[in-house]
């Protein structure tokens, strides 16, 4: 633990709810779950932070699903990259393992699909309060008083500059 | 709120609310002018602003579609959002950092202090910084600039200790710098909480922005209306040439038609040069104000890009407000460094979703996740320094149109080689105080979506040479005024925003005069 505690803004909603278990898809609104676990192992390849649990990366793919369902040319576009990666060699990319993952993204990074993919699993990977609490961001402060009381100053391994400078 | 009518032939109308439009709307109004004032974005409040960088980029951002082209990064990085300003009341003050620096007298000069330098169009400005210097200190004393007007520095934060002892290492002179955010009450507004927010909105309230300031008082003079969720779409001229009147759409969708005594345009540099290009006529057949070719040529977005250090200890640069601190050494042009202009390196931190979208767009792996990893061990700089004039640098109209039948615009950018040379010996310097501070590694990451937005509709002495003369007044329509960072005739190397409010409130003195004398 890092002793912080990660806060996102009470005014936006709560993160998305997602299962422990393999039924995590049944939440899905268009994706089906092989894409959905496709693009999840694409998720973990291209972003692999072995300390984060399976969930938050799920979490990203609910989100792919719902951007899937509010636009047709994204839902085209994920199963397009869904297509590539699986072609690529004779395994299905989720059944690849990491290094060969790696060398067919490598050879994708050019296309309009692994774009979205991997711009999006930014977009929402690092979006996620439970990656704030990991990684030591603390987020919203403005209603905990911002950091005025709470550390802002309160680097101590270099020389303090002198007041007023 | 006073309404004016929209056959009204008496008011000024001005289009955007942001530093330039919201600043001359207060500095007209006192004055006693009526001002009609466009504004393509909601009237929000602190109350709806959000603590979450993403949650407000969308809920401020202009995000209709331009086009990018040319060898920049940007057009690679960022195709679709190729330049970054807002689109709400208060403009991209409701979004900017607060730093507030002056324009020197030889970037004022630049032509005939940086001599001919091939492939740029250098001018000098149509003014001097002594005719300008009254008007940064009425900006300064409005805005409530740290240590101008008897206020203090802000105090040190975490990511500035590191930039101070890096700096100081290398025998720079680093300070908390000047911004418009209150250390202290000042002006009914609030000192800073340290919240690290203000550019998603600031709730707090303790940065100046037209938002919070100079709109609420412009309204209280009773001469003004604003009027949000209206977007300008074209603006006519009479038989005469002289601009009479803003077509403009609603939240509803109609189209209206508001007379006017005279035209501001206010709509951040890209579009302000793309309603100038759209308005074409008979009389005007290039676009508004364009018989020599040059609105939407001469794009600058300066030179800006970042670098981001991993340190051993624990840094925690979201703490606090974001650019309190800078390096001032490279601000004065010296030959001697093998390119003209000069920069300044100015404290940055981001959180971490904005961290990990633009340390370095598409890149991913095992080695872009161990750094990210260490995000609160991160510390951060940014440059702002002046890139080069070019006339193939410009903001033109494409093929495609936006829901309000406009044209979208591309912004075209190819870097000049003065551009690249500072770029470069900006990495060092910035990456050399990171290492004198003790980092374990340092990522040059490049720019954003430009933010610097300017130069595209500029002023010139010649009317050959740009768009507009000293006062912001178009060369070829007496009663058609710019007012925003479109009318820099260079770039310098300073954040903007504190010579464009410094450039509106001498030009409502102006406005004013002439109005008085019978001649506008």
């Amino acid at each position: 633990m890092n002793g912080i505690k990660a806060h996102k803004d009470p005014k936006l909603p709560p993160p998305i709810e997602v299962a422990e278990g393999p039924e995590w898809v049944e939440a899905l609104a268009l994706l089906d779950r092989d894409v959905a676990e496709t693009l999840l192992a694409a998720a973990r390849t291209l972003y692999p932070h072995d300390g984060l649990p399976e969930r938050v990366y799920r979490r990203v793919i609910l989100h792919f699903d719902r951007m899937a369902a509010h636009s047709p040319a994204a839902a085209q576009s994920f199963a397009e990259f869904v297509d590539r990666v699986d072609a690529a060699m004779p395994l299905p990319f989720r059944e690849l393992s990491e290094s060969y993952r790696v060398a067919v993204l490598k050879r994708l990074e050019a296309s309009t699909s692994f774009r979205l993919v991997q711009r999006s699993t930014v977009r929402f990977l690092y979006d996620d309060v439970e990656v704030w609490q990991a990684f030591g961001y603390e987020g919203a402060s403005v209603h905990l008083g911002g950091y005025v009381n709470r550390g802002f100053s309160d680097l101590n391994w270099l020389p303090e500059p002198p007041a007023g400078i | 709120m006073t309404q004016y009518e929209l056959d009204d032939a008496g008011v000024v109308v001005i289009i955007g609310s942001g530093a330039g439009g919201g600043t001359l709307a207060h500095e007209l109004t006192r004055r006693g002018v009526d001002v009609v004032l466009l504004e393509a974005g909601k009237h929000l409040t602190a109350e709806d602003f959000v603590n979450d960088e993403w949650g407000g980029y969308e809920m401020l951002s202009w995000l209709d579609k331009r086009t990018a082209s040319g060898d920049w990064r940007v057009a690679r990085d960022h195709p679709v959002t190729p330049s970054w300003s807002c689109q709400v009341v208060g403009g991209t003050t409701t979004h900017w950092s607060g730093c507030c620096y002056r324009l020197i007298a030889d970037e004022m000069r630049a032509r005939t202090v940086y001599g001919d330098i091939s492939g740029a169009s250098l001018i000098d400005w149509p003014l001097t910084l002594d005719e300008l210097e009254p008007y940064y200190d009425l900006a300064e004393a409005k805005m409530g600039v740290t240590r101008t007007n008897g206020l203090p520095g802000l105090p040190a934060n975490n990511n500035f200790k590191v930039m101070y002892a890096g700096a100081t290492a290398l025998g720079l002179n680093a300070s908390t710098g000047r911004q418009a955010i209150n250390p202290i009450p000042y002006d009914g507004r609030p000192a800073t909480i340290q919240d690290g927010f203000t550019v998603t909105g600031d709730k707090v309230g303790s940065r100046w922005s037209t938002l919070n300031v100079e709109i609420p008082r412009a309204l209280a003079t009773g001469k003004l209306e604003l009027r949000q969720r209206s977007r300008a779409v074209f603006i006519e001229h009479d038989a005469a040439g002289k601009a009479s009147g803003v077509v403009y759409v609603d939240a509803a969708g109609t189209r209206h038609r508001q007379k006017a005594r005279a035209v501001v345009l206010a709509g951040n540099c890209v579009e302000s040069s793309r309603l100038l290009l759209h308005s074409a006529s008979g009389l005007f057949p290039h676009g508004l104000a364009n018989g020599h070719g040059t609105v939407g040529r001469y794009y600058l977005r300066h030179i800006i890009q970042t670098v981001w250090s991993v340190f051993d200890k624990l840094v925690n640069m979201h703490r606090g407000e974001i650019m309190t601190g800078m390096v001032d050494d490279f601000v004065r042009h010296d030959p001697a460094r093998g390119f003209a202009g000069g920069y300044y390196v100015e404290l940055n931190s981001m959180g971490l979703p904005t961290t990990a979208a633009f340390l370095d767009p598409g890149w991913w792996g095992r080695d872009f996740a161990g750094v990210i990893e260490q995000y609160a061990h991160m510390a951060g700089m940014l440059l702002s320094g002046e890139d080069m004039p070019q006339a193939g640098n410009r903001i033109t109209l494409t093929d495609e149109l936006d829901a309000f039948g406009v044209p979208v615009a591309n912004i075209h950018y190819d870097e000049h080689p003065n551009d690249l040379k500072m770029r470069s010996h900006g990495y060092k310097t910035m990456t050399a105080i990171h290492q004198a501070a003790g980092a374990k590694r340092s990522i040059e990451a490049p720019a954003y979506p430009a933010s610097h937005n300017l130069g595209s509709n500029r002023m010139s002495a010649r009317a050959e040479d740009g768009v507009l003369d000293g006062n912001g007044r178009a060369h070829e329509v007496p009663n058609l005024f710019i007012a925003d960072g479109s009318a820099f005739a260079t770039g310098g190397a300073c954040n903007p925003t504190l010579t464009i409010v410094a450039l509106s409130i001498r030009q409502a003195d102006f406005i004013a005069g002439q109005m008085a004398a019978g001649a506008l």
